[in-house]
């Protein structure tokens, strides 16, 4: 095995619970998005069109449908002879062995699969984030600073500072403070929760750690306030452009329609640097002769009879004839059937809202509608 | 279970080459927007099991191997297996219409030989449809015929589909070109491996023949059997064939019955993002593949990968193939327009419905 600068480890074991039913059976790097998409598509494609080519994929709740989807690693060009995608779940040892308990105590039960591929850098990243980055160009800021760790962050609405990482930094771009969401912020510049370490700094500071009874092992809680308390040189890579962690319901709702418009925050139509997903061949999209469709993302297999507007009608999803669908995400293989009016809503995979059923409400002060996956919806249920 | 291998010719030219079929093979002719012709006979045999698949190259072969690749995306990129590029012989092209040149066949011999499998599917890639070769090979062995033959009840005349003159299930000569009613050949048949080697070992001194040609005079002692298929199977050899053919996959029953769930036609995989219908776009009766992206308006049309339709722009009854752009106020009608085309703003490329109009593809 050759030696690699720099390997990925990819935190893609989470639950994701304040999405509800979408993350009932399913982890949230997994749940669908943006029509031919999963969660999981971004950071991968991100780690492929940046040539990080060695990716640990750090898995613990519900991971089946995850573990089959990135299989080889083939869809995203990462089925590398040496290195590429390996998927790590939790293990037993002599000891025993233990659930993943924290970030960074994830990264600590791996730690054999950094030394096994013995890199000089370590890119952590988050398996259920939105967006499109260099990470080339985040591991050359690392270098020119000469750091221990470089932190990704970007600004953030000083309304939404507390729920982050927050960092004050030098004119240098060097970290003088890091507060894990703080009550009071004193800056709006937030952790994206993306870090480049140095490998052997993060081995020696992960083992230390697991050591510490009074530590939750978590990366913003406990090892970069260690880092910054020994003195290391700490900085940050600034990112500009989109980025989401959709945490809520409301927010995977919000980020999905933030796709349509004609000018949307996100070009998945780079064709330099595509989003790759591990998509089946379906035959094109059918929008049949009384269809009507008004600013939609259409996926393959998706048949369309009816009328929809602003929403995102994912791979084999199904609106009948007659059926209404505005500002919703129907998720893969979701059918409205002949009649039914839905609004506002997101219909899981393989759900079907029946003839006439009406769902959802335009009225913004009420949540959004959500359906689970393979959840059928019939007349007197919604 | 008998083992089987499959092996797919691509090897030959049409008749009446259009514009769409005179730069490729017809093997790699796109169909339906994101397919291109060799998937439906590749997906036939993937779906069958079939992990072991020889496809003869035409000599123009770039196109077929930029889409078949590795194999992949048919389950045949293997450690044992896998897809086989064969070489095709340089009379096949040429020899217009063969779909089984014996030349060919005897210049791959050694594929037939090294396999251990009992039975061998051969099909071109000339036809589309989806069907369950596991029946096929059932009946067949059954049967206890020497080769068993997928046929149709020919719809309408075509001259370049291969017809059998049948009696009682069996056949007794073929005819170049069918008419209504003909038992029409869909290209593709199934024979035992040891069979097909002495049939090439006989034929040996005529392999200027198509295999079936080579039969003519051995009906009498060879046992060939015909297997009527029911499902949805067109020719796509001219233009009209292929629009009409395409025409057909906007009728979702005709979609249901050729890309069923369990026996999916696969292709090759792109990272194409979904389709984006803008706002003011007014889109029916239509399939739109990846990446597309509409502002302006498309009727009865297929349109493939990264076509873009600017707003004021029309498509109406036309095939519009991957990367084409369709001007603001530019109109498209009875026409196939093939990859890379921009079709400059305010202009026109009609045809009629009884003679389409083909733009030939643009450079990259």
């Amino acid at each position: 095995m050759s030696k690699k600068e720099c390997i990925a480890m990819l935190l893609a074991g989470g639950q994701g619970s304040r999405l509800g039913v979408l993350t009932r059976d399913i982890a949230k790097p997994a749940v669908s998005f943006g029509a031919k998409y999963r969660i999981i598509d971004f950071a991968l494609s991100n780690c492929a069109n940046s040539g990080v080519d060695t990716v640990g994929v750090l898995t613990q709740y519900r991971p089946y449908l995850l573990h089959s989807y990135i299989g080889s690693g083939a869809a995203w060009n990462l089925d590398e002879g040496d290195g590429g995608v390996s998927i790590l779940p939790p293990y037993a040892t002599q000891t025993g062995g233990a659930w993943y308990a924290g970030t960074a105590d994830a990264v600590t039960q791996n730690i054999g699969f950094i030394e096994q591929n013995d890199p000089d850098y370590v890119l952590i990243l988050s398996g259920d984030q939105l967006y499109r980055m260099d990470y080339q160009k985040m591991l050359e800021n690392h270098k020119r600073h000469n750091a221990d760790l470089t932190v990704a962050v970007m600004p953030v609405p000083w309304e939404d500072a507390s729920r982050f990482g927050i960092i004050t930094q030098d004119d240098d771009e060097r970290i003088l403070k890091f507060t894990e969401k703080p009550n009071k912020p004193d800056s709006n510049l937030a952790s994206m929760g993306i870090y480049i370490f140095n490998a052997k700094l993060l081995v020696d500071t992960l083992k230390e750690d697991a050591t510490d009874q009074t530590s939750e092992h978590d990366f913003g809680k406990n090892i970069i306030p260690k880092l910054l308390a020994d003195g290391k040189r700490l900085y940050t890579y600034e990112f500009q452009g989109f980025w989401r962690d959709v945490g809520t319901i409301a927010s995977y709702h919000e980020t999905s329609m933030d796709l349509l418009g004609l000018q949307p925050d996100f070009d998945l139509y780079d064709a330099e640097n595509p989003i790759m997903s591990n998509a089946g061949a379906k035959p094109p999209a059918y929008v049949g002769p009384n269809g009507a469709i008004d600013d939609c993302l259409v996926g393959n297999g998706a048949q369309i009879f009816g009328s929809v507007r602003h929403s995102i009608v994912s791979t084999s999803a199904y609106v009948g004839e007659r059926a209404v669908v505005e500002d919703s995400v129907l998720l893969p293989g979701a059918t409205v059937k002949d009649g039914a009016h839905v609004v506002r809503a997101i219909l899981g995979e393989n759900s079907v809202v029946e003839d006439n059923v009406v769902l959802g409400s335009v009225d913004q002060t009420k949540d959004t509608a959500v359906i689970g996956n393979d959840v059928v919806v019939g007349k007197g249920e919604e | 279970m008998e083992k089987l291998i499959g092996l797919v010719t691509a090897n030959y030219s049409t008749k009446y080459p259009s514009a769409l079929s005179e730069t490729r093979p017809v093997a790699s002719v796109p169909y339906l927007g994101r397919y291109r012709v060799v998937d439906f006979a590749l997906s036939n045999m993937a779906n069958a099991g079939i992990r072991t698949v020889g496809l003869i190259m035409p000599y123009n072969y770039r196109s077929l191997i930029d889409h078949v690749g590795s194999g992949r995306d048919w389950n045949l990129s293997r450690k044992k297996g896998g897809l086989f590029i064969l070489p095709g012989s340089a009379f096949g092209t040429s020899r217009t219409g063969s779909r089984f040149l014996l030349r060919d066949l005897e210049h791959n011999k050694v594929y037939l030989k090294r396999s251990t499998a009992d039975l061998v599917i051969l099909s071109s890639a000339s036809f589309v449809y989806n069907m369950d070769y596991n029946q096929l090979t059932a009946v067949h062995s059954q049967s206890g015929a020497d080769i068993t033959v997928v046929t149709k009840s020919a719809t309408e005349k075509d001259v370049d589909v291969t017809g059998f003159v049948v009696d009682d299930g069996r056949v007794h000569g073929i005819r170049h070109g069918v008419s209504f009613g003909d038992e029409a050949f869909l290209d593709c048949f199934v024979v035992r491996r040891e069979f097909l080697l002495n049939l090439l070992d006989w034929y040996e001194q005529n392999d200027y023949l198509d295999l079936f040609e080579a039969l003519s005079g051995d009906y009498g002692r060879v046992d060939v059997r015909t297997y009527r298929f029911d499902g949805y199977a067109e020719p796509i050899f001219n233009k009209d064939a292929y629009f009409r053919s395409n025409m057909q996959m906007l009728d979702p029953k005709v979609t249901a019955e050729l890309f069923p769930a369990e026996r999916p036609i696969m292709t090759k995989a792109h990272d194409n993002a979904p389709a984006k219908f803008e706002s003011g776009s007014h889109v029916s009766n239509s399939a739109v593949s990846g990446s597309c992206r509409i502002y302006g308006t498309v009727t009865n049309s297929i349109l493939g990968r990264s076509v873009v339709v600017e707003s004021g722009a029309t498509v109406n009854n036309s095939i519009v193939m991957q990367s084409c752009v369709i001007k603001s106020g530019a109109r498209v009608e009875n026409a196939i327009v093939d990859r890379n085309n921009v079709v400059p703003a305010g202009t026109e490329l009609r045809g009629t419905p009884d003679d389409l109009f083909i733009k030939e593809k643009a450079a990259d």
